[in-house]
């Protein structure tokens, strides 16, 4: 049989740019027409997450006040930030897990590269993150926070944040895909990482052990987001500590994706 | 250029039973030295293609027959590229597109032409090109003002009918089938024939697996039989009709 002249199967010689912008497009619109899909249900459409964000802010926001013995005008801003974030990093690494099992049927019937699937997942989850932001902006007319030069270092935060949940998603989503209880598990630790991580508080309230906070990796995403919005740049203790989990995330995906990606269609 | 070929191909994939999908059982296991739980690492190995070698080129248009579970599924997800062979080696040359299990990437909360959007665009299509074809999709769905209602409130059949449309609207080079006639009512299943012919006649080579022998002997020029997944090329008359 003579070979010569036929080049090896595209999918052989792994990622190319080219494939990343057309697979990136297409991920884009399937993001943007889930979210339609999840409005198509409710009158308010958008707008439910918002209300949902906004009265969890400032319900809890007088409440905790109240219980911290803290300023409203110091501890709300903190808490809106950590509210927002947390429902943007919950709500991914709870999907994650079924990031490929419940695209099953697509992934055994057309030939996409399956990174596609974790990137519509993060590109919907920052689409509901982009909801929310008119909250943010309330809340620091309403208390009269000024915008210093400093926030605007909360948009590289934001963008180190997602790439590495992108990497976090190809990892429980393989993990996921071969073990189907680490949906559960994800799902049973998360409120655990909630009260460890500093969404109604400031890690500098703690009176108790701070290491404690430290060993969730939210912690640290969270607080790179909110330093720079509420003026102060990240401690370089933070950018270290994001710069590594970024690093991690995104080489044992690579790793996994390249030894795994063969495998995954006869796990689901 | 249309090329597909496969050199002693061996396709083998696990399957696990409920435990060995259980991480918990697996920490279990590996935190008790594998006294409890050893059941967790065993799983079968199904070998669905064995030692399979083929050559195809333009204009092949093969047949592809086989029982139930003989392999022809597994075959035609190979040769697209969706499973991946566990030894032997494959070329390709030729954009390929799939005829397999229909609806991949439908929301039934959606409506119809959202829907043909999505589906275009997972089976490969430009979001310019499924535009431009909408109408013709529309029309060939038989939906009418359907179209802009959530899939959800569709018949079986209707959305059926919709599926085949956007996932014939286009001109593969090669083209994987799984058997797909008898969507919808009679007066659609003709020109769901119709159309699938016509997409037949212009793929350059496509391969196409059926139950039916008067369907594969009308349409193929090449036949493929597979027998526990052992491949075997046979002539014409040997297909019973």
């Amino acid at each position: 049989m003579n070979n010569t002249l036929m080049k090896p199967e595209p999918q052989e010689s792994g990622f190319s740019l080219v494939e990343f912008r057309t697979v990136l497009r297409i991920a884009f619109y399937l993001a943007l027409s889930d979210v339609r899909a999840r409005y198509k249900r409710s009158v308010l459409g958008p707008l439910w997450i918002t209300l949902g964000a906004t009265v969890g802010t400032f319900g809890l926001g007088l409440l905790w006040s109240q219980l911290f013995h803290m300023q409203a005008e110091e501890f709300v801003p903190s808490l809106t930030v950590g509210l927002i974030l947390w429902l943007f990093i919950s709500g991914i690494l709870v999907d994650a897990p079924t990031v490929f099992v419940r695209q099953a049927s697509t992934i055994r019937n057309v030939r996409q590269p399956l990174y596609i699937y974790p990137l519509q997942l993060v590109i919907r989850h920052l689409i509901n993150l982009a909801h929310n932001v008119p909250i943010l902006l309330v809340v620091w007319m309403f208390y009269g926070i000024s915008f210093k030069d400093t926030s605007w270092m909360a948009l590289p935060a934001v963008a180190v944040l997602t790439l590495t949940l992108f990497a976090a998603t190809v990892l429980l989503g393989f993990l996921g895909a071969r073990f189907r209880d680490l949906e559960h598990i994800v799902a049973m630790v998360m409120p655990i990482l909630m009260f460890l991580s500093p969404v109604f508080y400031r890690p500098s309230y703690l009176t108790l052990n701070k290491a404690m906070i430290w060993i969730n990796p939210i912690s640290h995403w969270i607080e790179l987001v909110r330093y720079p919005l509420l003026g102060e740049s990240p401690s370089p203790f933070l950018m270290a500590t994001n710069g590594a989990l970024l690093l991690a995330c995104s080489l044992l995906a690579f790793w996994l994706y390249r030894k795994k990606h063969r495998n995954l269609v006869f796990w689901l | 250029m249309i090329r597909i070929a496969f050199q002693d191909v061996t396709v083998e994939f696990p399957i696990f039973n409920a435990r060995g999908m259980s991480l918990r059982n697996h920490l279990i296991r590996i935190g008790t030295g594998g006294l409890i739980e050893k059941d967790a690492v065993r799983h079968q190995i199904v070998t669905a293609l064995k030692n399979v070698s083929f050559e195809l080129r333009d204009g092949d248009r093969v047949g592809l027959l086989g029982h139930n579970g003989a392999g022809k599924s597994t075959l035609l997800r190979t040769i697209a590229g969706i499973y991946f062979p566990t030894r032997g080696r494959i070329f390709h040359q030729g954009k390929i597109s799939t005829l397999l299990e229909l609806g991949a990437g439908m929301d039934a909360e959606l409506s119809g032409e959202e829907n043909v959007i999505r589906m275009g665009l997972i089976q490969g299509m430009t979001l310019e090109a499924i535009r431009d074809l909408l109408p013709a999709i529309v029309e060939f769905s038989d939906l009418g003002d359907f179209i802009h209602l959530p899939v959800r409130t569709y018949s079986a059949g209707m959305s059926t009918r919709l599926m085949f449309a956007v996932a014939t609207c286009w001109q593969p080079e090669i083209l994987v089938i799984d058997e797909i006639f008898g969507a919808g009512d009679e007066a659609f299943q003709n020109r769901a024939r119709e159309r699938m012919e016509k997409l037949l006649e212009q793929a350059g080579l496509f391969v196409f697996a059926s139950h039916s022998g008067e369907l594969i002997r009308r349409y193929c020029n090449r036949f493929f039989r597979l027998e526990h997944g052992t491949l075997t090329e046979v002539d014409a008359d040997a297909v019973h009709v």
